[in-house]
């Protein structure tokens, strides 16, 4: 089975941002940039994560949502923020694939239920983000990795699971923008866990560590933002930075790079899994434009 | 290109499916089409998409509710193309084995049933979520010119990656009606197939990249011929390009 | 941020009736924080780099001594300060740490961080737990000022060490400037020494209590308050100790202090939301933090995710209407994580502090509202 290779980006208001373990919004570009570029690159989904959405108290991203989807032809999950049953028709009718709970579901589980029946399974992703605690459990964060919730983030992929999510998305807040790698642990007892495919998030710093965390982790699919951001941000177009919203600082100095992640791109993180023996779905050849 | 007027294509809208990508692949092959669940807008279109996503019994009962059952059933009759999506394509069939027994449209004979979570010993996942090579049922090697019998797959390599998203498949009582294959794990199954002028597919494809996007500007180029029922032709015989 | 703000002030003197100085709004009703964010836009980096080239250049030392004391306990801008003034500019930093009350784990990681993963030397002076258990209790109740016995460390303790050492400069990061004290203190890299500097004991007041008081009333001896008091101003003139700004010359955003923070030393984010803000970066090595915001709340209406909003907005992190919304629903948060704790140690009922945050609620700031505190005046 081929291993899907997802691009997430992390947005807030009009920008592309990235933080580490959930914590601050370095603003990169534009995402509808950045998807372009990951879309050419043969990025098998998107990902879009509105990052405060629950911290803030509003949704933002149908316009970002709606324009993309009128130009890329590969799956594009949305989270963030998604309280209401509407919510997720809205982001659904803009062009969304899938849809991505968080803290609403963890609020109150029925929830996922309620948007299985109305949306059908393969719709839903529950997203949950992991804090490992002391005794070694992994404990669920809402609120952009901000609220405890006390609840054990294996027992509630399996209780997702059973609610009929159609995958989960499991990220290590501990990794996250790290780039110290997955958490190969928690990838693996999620993996084994559930019936349902498991996305593995958070920490890709190098290229080896997107197949480390599908051999050893048991991911069926791999979300990678910091990884190919701060190569990407190379080759996309710069935004305006002059008065732009947001901690615009990094983009301003105008020097690439975090030194947390290697330089990657898709073609070489594909190329990569496929020299030694994982399937994916190659980076489609420049002259195969439609 | 002709002076027609261009090819209406109607998307039915029955509340699930993820509309609007198909409306764009279609505006991006050059084709408007209109998401509607009106009786009238789908028999007067030129082709008929049937999207879908979600379950089998809840389909049926929302095509039912806005009355295009028989519609849709006219409308494979009077050799119209009739374009199935993922559920849409498991919609043609006789019934369904998602929650329960469902009878289907009817308008391809067989059956749809699940996806082995265990096939011999092996653990899968299901639903199948990803990018799988979609095959020519006739033996042919990966990379070989296409030996499809579908028009609507000109130009796509055997062996090339689609996106799927399901849990169910498809099994059609004629061999014959089977135009691509997929495995999934040691599962083999029907990913396309053609009856006449009705054709449907397990993947997405509009969501499947340029891969995706030449099957929309096959349809589109094929509107500008007579949709033949029948025997396939090969690409390129009759297909001329927009 | 709004007109009750108060500029910093001078800790040693800080007795209950003094009248603080509070934010400076001009005609346009634009407070100095925002004005100096303006500036910053406005000021050429290159030229203040230059500067402070200049200076680095006459104190550098390469036979083993110590050429700057860089104060802070492994906080995102002293993990900046000390890497890039050594690793960058090549300097030969002492750092130099006044402990946080009661470390949280997260605080005690991002020290050892600091100095194991960031790499530089580390003196820590610890004073005797009695007197700043006491102290602090003090404070409490005399101020509702929590915090004063570490802000009274914070600033005395690098002057003091700087003469022990003989080393001439001291750097602390961001100037107050940044959070609204009085614009013309941004005019130079200098901080005003009467911050932390010493004429006589006289007028000296610690805790809110004067000198006297505490030696008779208190049973504290003068030898034991000594680490709370500033240099003497004419060993630290004969000595030529000089306490800059390190933002002055550099370009400070805090939130890219905490990127560099994590890429270059180790720094941690905490991993839940810090209470009374939605931040994770920022000020989170001390139990008693939370205390400080809490009874700035009280005292002045803002709390910390105030504090943390307005900083972000200047910077453009935020736009003012997420500030609001993130002020509305966290600002004033209670600080119960540590609450028993933190009592326990400065040895007060958990009840005597709530009736002393009543007592000092400024009645033109607070009304009682069926039975509950509201503050009469919300952000919007």
């Amino acid at each position: 089975m081929s291993v899907r290779v997802i691009a997430r980006l992390d947005i807030k208001g009009p920008n592309l941002v990235k933080g580490i373990h959930l914590e601050g919004l370095r603003v990169l570009g534009r995402p509808e940039r950045f998807a372009r570029h990951y879309y050419e690159a043969g990025a098998d989904e998107l990902l879009y994560l509105d990052v405060v959405a629950s911290l803030y108290g509003r949704n933002s991203l149908v316009d970002i949502v709606a324009r993309t989807a009128q130009e890329i032809f590969i799956p594009l999950t949305v989270g963030g923020g998604l309280r209401t049953i509407e919510d997720i028709r809205t982001v659904l009718l803009a062009g969304a694939d899938k849809v991505a709970l968080n803290t609403a579901a963890l609020r109150r589980p029925a929830f996922v239920g309620e948007a299985v029946r109305r949306f059908g399974s393969s719709t839903v992703v529950v997203s949950i983000e992991a804090i490992r605690q002391a005794d070694g459990r992994y404990e669920a964060y809402t609120d952009n990795g901000r609220e405890r919730t006390g609840v054990d983030a294996l027992e509630w992929a399996k209780r997702a699971a059973d609610l009929g999510a159609g995958e989960i998305l499991i990220t290590s807040i501990d990794r996250e923008g790290t780039g110290k790698g997955f958490d190969l642990g928690l990838t693996r007892a999620v993996a084994d866990a559930v019936p349902i495919p498991v996305i593995a998030g958070g920490g890709a710093g190098k290229i080896a560590h997107v197949w480390e965390v599908v051999v050893e982790g048991g991911a069926d699919a791999v979300s990678v933002a910091s990884l190919l951001h701060y190569t990407a941000i190379r080759h996309v177009d710069r935004a305006e930075t002059a008065g732009a919203e947001g901690n615009t600082e990094y983009l301003r100095r105008n020097q690439p790079g975090f030194s947390g992640v290697d330089d990657a791109t898709l073609p070489e993180i594909k190329a990569y899994l496929l020299a030694r023996g994982v399937e994916c779905r190659p980076t489609p050849s420049v002259t195969s434009n439609v | 290109m002709s002076d027609a007027p261009a090819p209406r294509v109607a998307i039915v809208d029955y509340g699930m499916g993820n509309l609007f990508s198909v409306k764009n692949a279609c505006a991006q092959a050059g084709m408007s089409a209109a998401i509607t669940s009106r009786r009238e807008d789908v028999v007067a279109a030129d082709v008929v998409i049937l999207p879908g996503i979600g379950a089998f019994g809840d389909a049926m009962r929302a095509l039912a509710d806005l009355d295009l059952v028989s519609v849709l059933r006219d409308v494979a009759a009077a050799g119209k193309p009739l374009l199935g999506i993922c559920l849409g394509m498991q919609l043609f069939m006789t019934e369904s084995h998602e929650f329960g027994r469902h009878r289907g449209l009817g308008i391809v004979d067989g059956e749809v049933v699940r996806l082995p979570e265990r096939p011999e010993g092996r653990r899968l996942k299901v639903p199948h979520v990803g990018w799988s090579r979609i095959r020519p049922p006739a033996a042919a090697g990966l990379g070989e010119a296409p030996a499809w019998s579908e028009p609507l797959l000109g130009a796509v390599p055997a062996g090339d990656f689609m996106y799927f998203v399901h849990s169910f498949y498809c099994l059609p009582a004629d061999a014959g009606a089977v135009v691509t294959l997929t495995s999934y794990g040691p599962t083999e199954f029907c990913s396309g197939l053609r009856a006449g002028n009705v054709v449907g597919f397990q993947f997405h494809p509009e969501r499947s990249g340029s891969s995706g996007l030449r099957i929309y500007a096959n349809l589109a180029a094929s509107l500008h011929t007579t949709w033949e029922s029948g025997n396939g032709r090969t690409a390129g015989s009759e297909i001329r390009t927009a | 941020m709004s007109n009750q703000r108060p500029t910093s002030s001078i800790e040693f003197k800080h007795t209950r009736d003094r009248k603080v100085r509070v934010l400076h709004l001009d005609e346009e009703g634009v407070c100095d924080a925002c004005r100096f964010a303006e500036q910053k836009e406005q000021i050429d980096w290159a030229e203040r780099e230059r500067q402070l080239l200049r200076l680095l250049d006459r104190h550098r030392r390469q036979d083993g001594e110590y050429d700057c004391v860089v104060p802070g306990s492994g906080g995102k801008d002293s993990c900046y300060a000390a890497h890039v003034l050594k690793y960058t500019y090549g300097m030969h930093p002492l750092t130099m740490t006044w402990p946080p009350l009661l470390y949280t784990e997260i605080g005690w990681k991002n020290f050892r961080s600091w100095i194991e993963i960031g790499g530089f030397d580390n003196i820590t002076f610890k004073p005797n737990g009695r007197v700043h258990a006491l102290l602090t209790r003090l404070g409490i109740e005399n101020l509702l000022h929590p915090f004063q016995t570490f802000i009274l460390g914070q600033k005395n303790l690098a002057p003091k060490i700087a003469l022990q050492y003989g080393i001439p400069l001291i750097f602390y990061g961001e100037s107050e400037a940044e959070y609204g004290n009085p614009i013309a203190d941004t005019a130079s890299s200098l901080r005003d020494w009467s911050y932390y500097a010493m004429k006589d004991l006289s007028g000296v007041h610690l805790g809110g209590v004067s000198v006297p008081e505490l030696i008779e009333k208190h049973g504290v001896g003068l030898n034991e308050l000594t680490p709370y008091l500033p240099a003497d101003y004419r060993r630290l003139e004969a000595a030529s100790i000089e306490v800059h700004y390190l933002g002055y010359y550099l370009k400070w955003t805090p939130q890219e202090s905490y990127y560099y923070a994590v890429e270059h030393t180790g720094f941690e984010a905490n991993p839940v939301r810090t209470e009374g803000t939605y931040s994770k970066y920022n000020s989170l090595d001390d139990r008693i933090d939370g205390f400080h915001y809490y009874t700035s709340y009280v005292k002045f209406g803002l709390g910390r995710a105030s504090s943390d909003a307005s900083q972000e907005i200047r910077n453009r992190h935020l736009t003012r209407e997420e500030g609001v919304a993130l002020v509305h629903r966290f600002d004033g948060e209670f600080p119960e994580r540590y609450f028993r704790e933190v009592m326990e140690y400065v040895g007060l009922k958990p009840e005597r502090f709530l009736e002393l945050c009543d007592e000092f609620r400024s009645p033109h700031l607070w009304e009682r509202v069926g039975g509950e505190w509201r503050l009469r005046h919300r952000v919007s």
